[in-house]
């Protein structure tokens, strides 16, 4: 099985420790503080503190340059066809109706860099809480078991659906299937095996259906027991310390922006 | 404590214009506390449907039609779902019902819905993973897990309920000798805890655990009868499509001796995943054109990674593979096609057609082989699959899939056969046709190359390579390797 989509990282670190609504109220914070500094040197900052925290808390480099990968091709597409949507400020090139200056590049690679901050803010939780804790922060806030169940086994399926898209081009090119002729001929050439992926992904769920039925989930127990938890969420010193302080340093943030920044 | 009176059942029509599918007819028995019934039949005999029925699953989640009577612990389940933790139920494909992210996740989660009080459901994981030998194994993550490793895990949180009945349907289906040899022993520590036990299977070894034994024929049941005289009536088990035990198998030998030209050679393969894992160091070696070769090994062996080189799904880091002397370095997965037809392993996988029927032609049409409709209706004809040829591939049971996946590589002719574990869940009458096919490409020269966990098929090969750690560790004859 493909691990490729598989987030969470086993290890002992202050991080993984600290409680997930803590680390879902950072994620909003850094998410807010992403948009509002629309500086290249402050988000690379960003991005450069999120790799060291997140090497600190024993996530290993495997782990960072798989989030790297996976997100190559949509950096890839910002840098290429970003600037030529921005085309003001001094001109550096120009091909037909196409003009490339030095400010819609320094967009692209603003929006480039904002977008792996996001990418990193999102992977510092994935990383670092397993599914388990991260349900049971959801449930905690309010949202109904069956959501936070829901949120959890898309994030637990991604990678089954992955393996499924993998295994049916393998299939198809067993049997003879070569990738051919242009861009569009290769796309419609992709359908068939979407449709099967799909296909697959419903059967999946149905199963799915059946072993949580089997196990109790949507019927009643004999004496009619809430749902328990084995290992319940529980804000420690250390949790309410680290929520105040990232709090803190968004209001010094968003206040330094509002002040020098007019 | 568990009952079937008249017990019937019929899926809804597949398609508009087509018949409902009966998959149960009056099937009647009674079970009292702690008693252990088997259910033996063939696949789409009916064994995972009356798991279902009973467990209160079907018609409730899957649609259909049900009539005559089931009760379970005193539920009547055909009226309501009966409450959570009454009726365990182990499915057929252990992997999608695990869904939680680490082995003492999963069997908690049971208790959880249950509204165990926390303190308890450490004792209670604890107790479960012991009983099935996983408390080694309790922080890793279910997926991670072999086959055999995956149903125990299953089967403990299952267990952890307490059920009062017990459905296992087809507790060793698709596991390799290692597997079975795993969930055996762990079945038999609850033969003995009292559960009232049902277990649907092909295979006499989990049979034996029951004393008595229920036979299904297409939907059509026996009334228990003793399993002692069961298992010693062969030829019934053979008829009914249970069992094919090798005295009866076709024979493998070549026609003609395998000519001195190598079909496939394999000069110092090496072969790492992308996640650092080296599955192979340095693999040599030569397969003849018209050899049958049966390639062996434990799990992780490196054995399918092998053969995933031969049809260029895997590139070689160093080293060379050559097909009919050359390179597959130059050549794509679909242009080797026409060289070598592969079967994968986990069939219900790799099917993508909406129709049978399209699903086997998928091949023929790809390569524009010549006399399309002729293969293709020959190869349905073969695997037993006319019947089926306008049906959703992922609606039918794991044996009549992998026929689909044998009869789409019956279509291409190809003049060497890969084949990864072909037999792995196949019930007899399955196993026969698979055999037969088999024994026939042989006949006709075609080079065999085949992955085994079974020793009966591999002491039928020319030669046997066994791998252990990604290198070759004996090569010879069957006698020489297997002993």
């Amino acid at each position: 099985m493909s691990v490729a989509l598989e987030f969470y990282v086993h290890r002992e670190s202050w991080l993984h420790r600290l409680d997930p609504r803590v680390k879902l109220w950072g994620m909003v914070l850094g998410f807010i503080t992403a948009f509002l500094l629309p500086y290249v040197a402050a988000q690379g900052a960003l991005l450069l503190g999120l790799h060291l925290l997140l090497l600190a808390n024993r996530i290993p480099w495997n782990a960072l340059r798989r989030l790297w990968r996976q997100m190559a091709l949509l950096i890839v597409l910002i840098l290429v066809l970003q600037p030529f949507f921005a085309p003001s400020g001094t001109e550096i090139v120009t091909v037909g109706p196409l003009r490339l200056t030095v400010d819609g590049l320094t967009g692209a690679v603003l929006l480039a860099t904002r977008a792996m901050v996001i990418a990193f803010i999102v992977g510092a939780l994935l990383f670092t809480t397993d599914q388990r804790a991260l349900v049971q922060a959801f449930v905690r806030l309010g949202l109904p078991y069956t959501w936070g169940l829901t949120f959890s086994l898309t994030l637990r399926f991604l990678p089954a659906i992955q393996q499924l898209f993998v295994t049916v081009r393998e299939a198809q090119a067993a049997r003879g299937w070569v990738a051919e002729g242009n861009l569009f001929r290769r796309f419609r050439e992709y359908l068939p095996v979407l449709v099967a992926v799909i296909i697959g992904t419903l059967r999946m769920s149905d199963r799915l259906t059946l072993a949580l039925a089997a196990r109790g989930l949507a019927t009643p127990t004999c004496a009619t027991a809430p749902r328990t938890v084995w290992h319940d969420l529980h804000m420690r010193r250390s949790d309410w310390i680290t929520f105040i302080g990232i709090t803190l340093a968004f209001l010094a943030i968003s206040f330094w922006r509002s002040v020098f920044s007019g | 404590m568990l009952v079937a009176e008249h017990l019937k059942f019929a899926y809804p029509p597949s398609g508009p214009g087509l018949p409902q599918t009966e998959a149960l007819r009056d099937v009647n028995f009674r079970l009292e506390i702690g008693e252990v019934l088997a259910v033996m039949g063939a696949s789409g005999s009916g064994k995972s449907t009356l798991c279902h029925v009973l467990a209160g699953l079907a018609p409730r989640y899957t649609g259909g039609y049900v009539s005559g009577a089931a009760h379970a612990a005193g539920y009547d389940v055909l009226e309501a779902m009966p409450p959570a933790g009454v009726v365990g139920l182990l499915l057929q494909d252990a992997a999608t019902q695990l869904f939680n992210p680490t082995v003492e996740d999963e069997v908690a989660w049971g208790l959880e819905a249950l509204g165990t009080p926390p303190p308890r459901i450490g004792a209670l994981v604890e107790e479960a993973l012991a009983r099935f030998g996983l408390l080694s194994m309790r922080t890793r993550s279910p997926w991670a897990l072999s086959g055999g490793q995956q149903k125990r895990l299953a089967l403990a949180a299952v267990w952890a309920m307490r059920p009062r009945v017990l459905l296992l349907d087809e507790p060793l289906g698709g596991l390799d000798p290692q597997g079975r040899t795993e969930v055996l022993a762990a079945l038999e520590t609850l033969h003995h805890s009292g559960v009232t036990l049902l277990l649907t299977t092909f295979h006499p070894q989990a049979a034996a655990l029951a004393p008595a034994t229920l036979v299904l024929s297409d939907g059509a049941a026996t009334s228990p009868i003793p399993t002692a005289g069961v298992l010693q009536d062969e030829t019934r088990l053979v008829e009914a499509g249970i069992l094919y035990p090798p005295h009866l198998w076709p024979s493998l030998e070549a026609h003609a001796t395998p000519a001195a030209v190598p079909a496939i050679a394999v000069q110092d393969v090496h072969f790492a995943y992308t996640d650092g894992h080296a599955a192979l160091h340095g693999v040599s070696l030569e397969i003849l054109q018209g050899q049958f070769v049966a390639i062996v090994g434990p799990n992780g062996a490196g054995k399918s990674t092998l053969l995933r080189h031969f049809n260029g799904l895997l590139r070689p880091m160093h080293g060379t593979v050559r097909v009919h002397g050359k390179d597959v370095a130059g050549r794509t997965t679909g242009n080797l096609a026409r060289d070598v037809g592969f079967l994968f392993q986990r069939p219900e996988q790799q099917l993508f057609a909406a129709t049978v029927h399209e699903e086997v032609a998928f091949g023929v049409r790809a390569l524009h082989l010549a006399n399309a409709d002729t293969r293709v209706q020959q190869a349905l004809a073969r695997f037993g699959l006319t019947a089926f040829a306008q049906t959703p591939p992922s609606i039918l049971s794991y044996g009549i899939q992998r026929a689909i996946t044998l009869a789409a590589l019956a279509t291409l002719d190809t003049p060497i056969l890969v084949l990864d574990e072909p037999a792995v869940g196949l019930d007899g009458r399955e196993k026969a046709r698979l055999l037969m096919w088999l024994a026939e490409r042989r006949a006709a020269g075609v080079t065999l190359v085949i992955v085994t966990h079974e020793m009966e098929l591999a002491a039928h090969a020319d030669h046997v390579v066994a791998l252990a750690n990604g290198c070759v560790v004996a090569d010879g004859s069957p006698d020489e390797v297997l002993g």
